[in-house]
């Protein structure tokens, strides 16, 4: 398994487009999570009565337990920069003929979709680490009491968060080996939740409870947006295990779907 | 003499286009197989077959006696069409990975870079390479595990002269040294000179399959000249002549069975006529090659 990934690491880091994306992806995660007491200013500066009515300071943005939930939420958002990685990595291999190659010389079509889903694993780990190492420090800097009770509450949410990069990345994959084409597959990749969105709300009336089976949108509803409690509104800061399940469901769905394309198919 | 390779009622439809047609094949250890055909004749779909990348609509082959696996295909080495490989990666980067895949020592490289004479350019990229380096990285790609079986697939596509001489010579040290070879090739100079069974595809169906060395029995044809003016009269006075073709300035004189070029050389001194210019021409591969296909219609 690992001399799999091994392959597949070798492909990527020599190509300077991997290292120039990824190098994005977790240099531009590392500047926005450390920044978020700057953006609180500046919508102090931008909103009238913001800074006067709520003390800045106050709101616990990076507090020990907040922080987690808040770091992981923002950081889902960026997840669409390595996906976009993983689609060239896999439709290069389309248009290069080299996954042809790579049967021809002796790997079989299901260790080369084994050595792809081993990198999703790496990167969805590697984003956990980030966030995970990010969380701690700025915890640290800004909270007022550093209790090991607190720090380790709703870390839970990191398996979610692998979950949710994971399931993003192995749709990617799943749609690179449909189309095969990068352009066609990133515009879809980034249409997807849109696309769900308008399914969803025109069905809503009918059947509201098929929601949350919804591929995309059972993530969305795993992580919350957590800032709402800052408006004293209640927020869901648990991890619901009907939502997780569903959402790991997809996850099997789409690597499943994608072994059978690769199965199938004349290469 | 073992079987390397057995085909048996091999078949592969894309849609309503039968591309391969029943196949019945059989390869042995140490023979030098040409696979002869015009395009579109089903080679390199079969090939691909073979390899693992076509899913075949029915009927089967084996390897080595076995049902084939991807491990098996880790034993040979071969270059479909075109040279593949990642135009960012190094020539040396690339076999590295390829030797990854075919877990096989990376100590090899070097002896294969060597081989195919590119040892100066290893480490400029690949898309940096003329065609006939491409071409020569493919075949040192292909016999990096030390394969048994190798299968080239036009191997000479688009080369000068020079490449197509230097590819030739690499595949008459390697047919020396016992491994088997499947060569698919149009050019059948190269496919005379190096196999020693072929077999002739058109539209997907075996049309024949023999050794190369029957091609040359049956008639010899003679070419001749001499300084006289009658010579046409003078050669069909000879009782071994069956036909003569004027060509060149030469005549090309096809002999009956039994009669060799040295009867025709005795034949023309006993009339004091020497000959300028004799030379025996065995039936060639092109124009066999030509007629079974003209006799498939």
């Amino acid at each position: 398994m690992l001399h799999l990934l091994k392959i597949d690491l070798k492909k990527l880091m020599n190509y300077r487009t991997f290292w120039v994306v990824c190098g994005l992806y977790f240099i531009t995660l590392a500047f926005v999570t450390a920044s978020g007491m700057e953006f609180l200013k500046l919508l102090a500066r931008m909103i009238e009565g913001f800074g006067a009515s709520i003390n800045i300071n106050r709101i616990p943005l990076y507090h020990f337990p907040d922080v987690w939930l808040n770091l992981i939420w923002f950081c889902g958002c960026f997840k669409v920069v390595l996906a976009i990685m993983v689609v060239i990595s896999v439709t290069n291999e389309f248009s290069y003929r080299t996954l042809r190659q790579n049967i021809i010389d002796g790997l079989s079509r299901s260790q080369f979709l084994w050595s792809k889903i081993l990198t999703n694993v790496l990167l969805s780990l590697m984003s956990v680490a980030m966030i995970f190492v990010i969380g701690l420090v700025t915890g640290l800097i800004y909270s007022p009491s550093a209790v090991y009770e607190y720090i380790l509450t709703d870390t839970e949410f990191f398996i979610a968060y692998f979950l949710e990069i994971f399931f993003f990345l192995s749709f990617a994959l799943m749609i690179s080996i449909l189309i095969q084409r990068s352009g066609l597959t990133i515009i879809l990749l980034l249409l997807s939740q849109m696309i769900e969105w308008i399914i969803t709300a025109n069905i809503d009336d009918q059947l509201p409870w098929i929601e949350h089976f919804f591929p995309m949108k059972s993530i969305w509803y795993l992580i919350e947006f957590p800032y709402m409690r800052y408006g004293f509104q209640e927020i869901k800061d648990y991890i619901d295990i009907k939502l997780f399940l569903i959402a790991a469901g997809w996850t099997a769905v789409f690597n499943y779907v994608s072994y059978l394309k690769l199965k199938k198919s004349d290469i | 003499m073992e079987t390397v390779l057995s085909i048996s009622n091999l078949t592969k439809d894309f849609g309503r286009l039968r591309a391969v047609n029943n196949l019945n094949l059989e390869v042995k250890a140490g023979q030098v197989f040409g696979m002869l055909g015009p395009n579109g004749s089903g080679k390199t779909t079969t090939l691909g077959m073979l390899m693992g990348v076509i899913n075949p609509t029915a009927g089967e082959y084996r390897w080595f006696g076995e049902t084939p696996t991807h491990h098996l295909r880790k034993k040979i080495g071969a270059v479909l069409e075109h040279p593949i490989f990642y135009p960012y990666l190094s020539g040396q980067k690339n076999l590295e990975l390829n030797s990854m895949i075919k877990e096989c020592s990376a100590a090899n490289i070097p002896k294969v870079l060597e081989l195919v004479e590119l040892t100066e350019r290893k480490d400029d990229k690949y898309k940096t390479y003329s065609l006939g380096m491409k071409q020569r990285l493919a075949i040192a790609s292909a016999l990096l595990n030390d394969p048994t079986v190798l299968i080239l697939d036009e191997p000479t596509n688009g080369l000068d002269p020079m490449g197509i001489a230097e590819i030739r010579e690499i595949i008459k040290k390697i047919a020396s040294s016992g491994k088997t070879i499947i060569l698919a090739s149009h050019l059948l100079d190269e496919v005379q000179k190096v196999c020693t069974h072929f077999a002739v595809l058109k539209k997907g169906t075996m049309v024949y399959s023999g050794p190369v060395d029957d091609v040359g029995k049956g008639s010899e044809t003679v070419e001749v000249n001499a300084d006289v003016e009658n010579l046409n009269e003078v050669l069909l006075a000879f009782t071994g002549t069956s036909s003569i073709n004027r060509d060149n300035g030469l005549y090309q004189v096809t002999l009956r069975d039994g009669f060799h070029s040295k009867d025709l050389n005795k034949f023309l001194v006993e009339r004091e006529i020497v000959a300028t210019h004799l030379i025996t021409r065995k039936k060639s591969l092109e124009k066999q090659f030509l007629e079974i296909l003209a006799e498939a219609r």
